[in-house]
């Protein structure tokens, strides 16, 4: 296998000469890395002519901390705290992506009323993941009122999680062999309230938001995104999904107690900014089912089967564990060398990398306003990409 | 007569990697002709806005809380992960016997724990453990190795300082025995037992330094002043 | 009490004259109370220019913490009513900022122009019967004209920068304002064809039987609303904010503004917000005018209870706070978004309103009269 490096200015084209009759000169603009597009801190070289984007090239790696890196040297266990930083809107999912590989490659089991909680939890974590991408939309489309409704319906879901789980952002919860603390006796009554109230709260957005002409005429036909190209760059989650590709690690692999519940997989038809949007507002809807099937049906046993000061070794070889963010599919590669604690190489396959690099087919012959709602509908976040 | 007809979800089954799943398909969008689009428009304009002025016409409705006034009121659940500190049964005793499992534990090197021979009981005994604040990741991971359940994490979440150097600090308030060392000890040697006292800054992490001029630390944060009462 | 100032004045014969009358009348016999009453009349503009100012961006900040369920400013005085006043400080407090590669005069100069513009059309605008600094038998003409003049603080703003997202900004809200001063005309062009002056006094005073917006039926309603989203496109308010779209180009056209300099742009948005409710109020909803059912004398008069500042106090309140419910309401148009809907939606419309107007005041399909003398 070989690789190419190029380096930024090889990839950029030099500005064009005269192309039209007006005389027009194409010039360079720098988006971000600081940018109201709270995405975090990715930056953007553009080649504009007026307000028409003609490339767009980004240039990631200002959050990169060697995440992978630091991982060497830690044992599974204290990896995981790690991937609660990286896409921080799915930490509970980033925990249970690295526990279910090592629990498969060590072939530790986990009791059922562990992977109930996992479930449940991973579907709260994806709405509420969901409403603030629904949240920065709105803002970075111009309405600044969603934010703040968006950010009341998170703080209802991490009341939640704030109560099992002692922590709001950054869980460290889910663990090889189960989970970090048991659920108390009250939370089913209190998710169960948690839906009830969120499940009208989805057809307000509809009301406010995609239901708003002037949203719709943002978001329509714009950035439109073929099946082949959306497989070709990798893309998965909700943006695939948009795209016609029904692909849904929840059903296609199912992992957790997924199998049990029944739920549709939001498809949309076109691949434009629109479906992209909507499916994900659909997500939401799909995800309070699942928690509703689940919620009364959580089996007794014990919270974790594994005790955390007993270190966990891999057999020799490469694993790989995958699961379904909320922003696609999180793989993690485990290479072991069956000796250490700790492994040899980790390495995520991070959704959000594969979903940005779309933008350089999606951006150019748009305009400045349509590049940012391609970026909000493609619901980056930064530090997975950068790791 | 909006543009979207939201009710218009249509469930099938689709093929995909060797299997079927049921599918969502998500509604389009109608593109209306010239005289439809603006009364269409202008009605889906008004509903937005009349949810908008729903939310002011009812304060009750407000949701963001006012501190630091209602500080008096303020309640946090059991689990949650603000500050560490270690636990003392009724005596005053602290449980940490100085095993080290925590500092093992703990992914960042956040925990230095200094432990001496007990001068009475002549086991490993805590001398003085040493919080990294500044590089903690209330991650939770010494609480779940400890074997002995020493150590807790507490909702006290007023620490900021203004000089870094105060966020290293040692938890513990004497060095002295646990609990189940002193219950092995007869009438005699209990009595013989001192708990040397120890300060916030006092660990193996020194404060001294080359201090910042015209900065004064301003005195130890109230979960550590909790302690010393 | 204005109303009982208004009568006497009017039993004794006098007309109520604005400040600029005043002042003309006394020059020849009297030129220091000439020059007094001028001096005082811009005195008098330039404080309620920044009192409106304080008030309005408070209020601003209030309304939109309220849409947004949360409270808004609490702390610098009792529930934030000094907040505006600690913000003032700490602009006129900082460094001004002035790019060394940029035009600096232009730089220099462009808020100059923005706030100019604002001022000179807040002297033409009927207050109350009493209060009216300057009237114009061109009193619309004059508006759009001084209004389009804002325009050049925008653009000049923009270019001096010498930063592309400002020039940006700046090139967008030159297209955005130059579009959208037509169906803004056109709509004010349908109260002038019915109040028959172009006048601001005369065009309040015609509204006596009725406003404009219900006695103009339908046309005044269809202008009313062209009338008001031409002028939130005027005053780049979202959901025309392209200019200055915060989460694109952060600042837009003001990105390179601090200090008072920026505080001037800043002030011109909002009182620009005021000049617009105060001439939606003028003309379509009666100015000072107060609120009269036809024929219901005991109605009538408990209306006229409220003094004619009050009630254009009122109306001015009410559209502003119109303004800013769309403003929290709604996403951002893109800029050829914007252009459709103005010359593909807006302009048609307005100038079949237009026609229709003019029909209905050749053949006099109304039942109310137009011309009203004052008793």
């Amino acid at each position: 296998m070989t690789v190419t490096i190029r380096k930024l200015d090889e990839l950029l084209q030099p500005p064009a000469a005269a192309e039209s009759g007006l005389n027009t000169q194409e010039y360079y603009v720098n988006m971000g890395p600081q940018h109201p597009i709270s995405h975090g801190s990715l930056r953007f070289v553009a080649r504009l002519d007026g307000e028409t984007v003609k490339q767009v090239l980004p240039a990631p790696g200002y959050v990169h901390r060697g995440i992978e890196k630091m991982c060497e040297h830690l044992s599974y266990r204290q990896t995981i705290h790690l991937t609660d930083r990286m896409d921080y809107f799915s930490a509970l999912m980033g925990n249970w992506a690295v526990s279910k590989t090592v629990e498969k490659a060590a072939g530790i089991e986990v009791s059922e009323r562990a992977q109930y909680i996992r479930t449940i939890m991973a579907e709260l974590q994806r709405v509420q993941s969901h409403v603030l991408w629904w949240a920065v939309l709105g803002m970075d489309l111009g309405a600044f009122t969603p934010f703040l409704y968006g950010f009341r319906e998170r703080e209802i879901i991490s009341d939640i999680f704030e109560e099992t789980i002692g922590a709001r952002l950054t869980m460290n919860y889910v663990q090889p062999g189960g989970v970090m603390y048991d659920i108390y006796p009250d939370f089913a009554a209190k998710v169960k309230k948690v839906v009830a109230y969120l499940k009208p709260k989805i057809e307000e957005y509809d009301t406010l938001l995609s239901g708003n002409v002037i949203l719709q005429e943002r978001l329509r036909n714009i950035g439109v995104l073929s099946q082949e190209k959306a497989l070709a760059f990798g893309c998965t989650g909700p943006v695939l999904r948009a795209s016609g590709v029904p692909l849904d690690l929840r059903k296609v692999d199912p992992y957790g107690v997924y199998a049990k519940a029944d739920f549709n997989v939001a498809i949309g038809s076109r691949g434009d900014s629109w479906d992209r949007y909507y499916v994900r507002i659909q997500e939401m809807r799909e995800s309070l089912k699942i928690v509703e099937q689940l919620i009364d049906n959580i089996p007794e046993g014990a919270h974790t089967t594994t005790k955390p000061n007993v270190k966990v070794k891999l057999p020799e070889g490469v694993h790989y564990g995958q699961l379904e963010t909320s922003r696609g599919i999180l793989g993690v590669t485990i290479v072991s060398d069956g000796k250490e604690a700790s492994p040899y190489r980790m390495h995520f396959r991070s959704p959000n990398y594969c979903n940005l690099w779309t933008i350089t087919e999606l951006a150019p012959g748009w305009r400045i306003a349509d590049v940012i709602a391609i970026l909000s509908s493609l619901d980056l976040v930064i530090p997975e990409l950068d790791r | 007569m909006s543009n979207v007809d939201f009710a218009d979800i249509r469930v099938s089954q689709q093929p995909i990697a060797g299997q079927t799943v049921p599918v969502a398909v998500v509604p389009r969008i109608r593109k209306q002709n010239y005289f439809a689009q603006i009364p269409s428009a202008l009605q889906t304009l008004w509903s937005g806005m009349k949810l908008t002025i729903g939310y002011f016409l009812r304060p009750s409705r407000i949701v963001t809380r006012q501190y630091p006034e209602n500080r008096a009121t303020l309640k946090f659940p059991e689990r949650y992960r603000a500050s560490l500190r270690l636990e003392k049964d009724e005596n005053g005793l602290y449980f940490c016997n100085g095993c080290r499992s925590c500092a093992r534990a703990c992914p960042n090197a956040s925990l230095i724990v200094k432990t001496r021979k007990g001068l009475v009981t002549g086991k490993n005994e805590l001398d003085a453990y040493v919080w990294r604040m500044d590089s903690c990741t209330f991650c939770n991971a010494c609480v779940m190795a400890c074997p002995t359940g020493a150590l807790r994490m507490g909702p006290e979440f007023e620490s900021a300082v203004y000089d870094r150097r105060l966020l290293i600090y040692t938890l513990n308030r004497h060095a002295g025995p646990t609990p189940d060392q002193m219950a092995k000890l007869d009438e005699e040697a209990r009595k013989q037992v001192v708990l040397e006292k120890r300060g916030p800054y006092d660990g193996p992490v020194p404060l001294a330094g080359v201090a910042y001029p015209n900065i004064r630390p301003i005195g130890p944060p109230p979960s550590a002043q909790e302690d010393n009462a | 009490m204005h109303e009982i100032a208004l009568r006497i004045l009017l039993a004794a014969g006098a007309p109520p004259k604005t400040i600029a009358e005043r002042a003309a009348d006394a020059l020849p016999s009297d030129p220091l109370l000439a020059a007094a009453l001028i001096g005082g009349a811009m005195i008098g503009v330039l404080t309620f220019l920044t009192l409106l100012g304080l008030v309005l961006i408070y209020a601003e900040r209030k309304i939109s913490a309220h849409f947004q369920c949360r409270l808004g400013p609490m702390r610098v005085g009792p529930h934030g009513i000094l907040q505006t006043v600690a913000d003032t400080v700490k602009l006129l407090c900082k460094e001004d900022i002035v790019p060394t590669r940029g035009d600096q005069p232009m730089h220099l100069l462009a808020p100059f122009l923005s706030l100019g513009a604002t001022v000179l059309v807040l002297l033409v605008i009927p207050y109350s019967p009493l209060l009216h600094v300057a009237d114009m038998n061109i009193g619309v003409l004059y508006v759009t004209a001084i209004s389009g003049f804002g325009v050049m603080g925008i653009l000049l703003g923009g270019w001096s920068s010498n930063n592309k997202w400002a020039l940006l900004g700046a090139m967008r809200s030159g297209a955005q304002i130059i579009s959208y001063e037509i169906s803004a005309t056109l709509a004010l062009l349908v109260v002038v064809l019915f109040a028959g002056t172009m006048s601001l006094r005369g065009i309040v005073e015609s509204q006596e039987a009725g406003w404009w917006i219900w006695r103009a039926h339908g046309v005044g309603i269809v202008s009313f609303i062209v009338y008001l989203i031409a002028s939130t496109a005027e005053i780049n308010r979202t959901p025309f904010d392209i200019p200055e779209g915060e989460s694109e180009l952060t600042a837009g056209f003001h990105a390179e503004y601090s200090g008072l300099r920026f505080s001037f742009f800043f002030l011109a948005e909002f009182i620009n917000m005021f000049v617009v409710a105060a001439l939606a109020s003028t003309l379509f909803l009666g100015g000072w005018m107060p609120f009269h059912i036809g024929r219901l004398a005991g109605f009538n008069q408990v209306m006229d209870l409220l003094p004619g500042g009050g009630w254009f106090f009122l109306k001015v309140s009410s559209i502003i706070f119109l303004l800013m419910w769309f403003r929290w309401t709604f996403p951002r148009l893109r800029v050829d978004q914007l252009m459709r809907l103005e010359w593909k939606i807006l302009l048609p419309i307005g100038f079949v309103n237009l026609l229709v107007a003019s029909f209905v005041v050749l053949y006099n399909f109304y039942p109310f009269p137009t011309e009203i003398t004052l008793p």
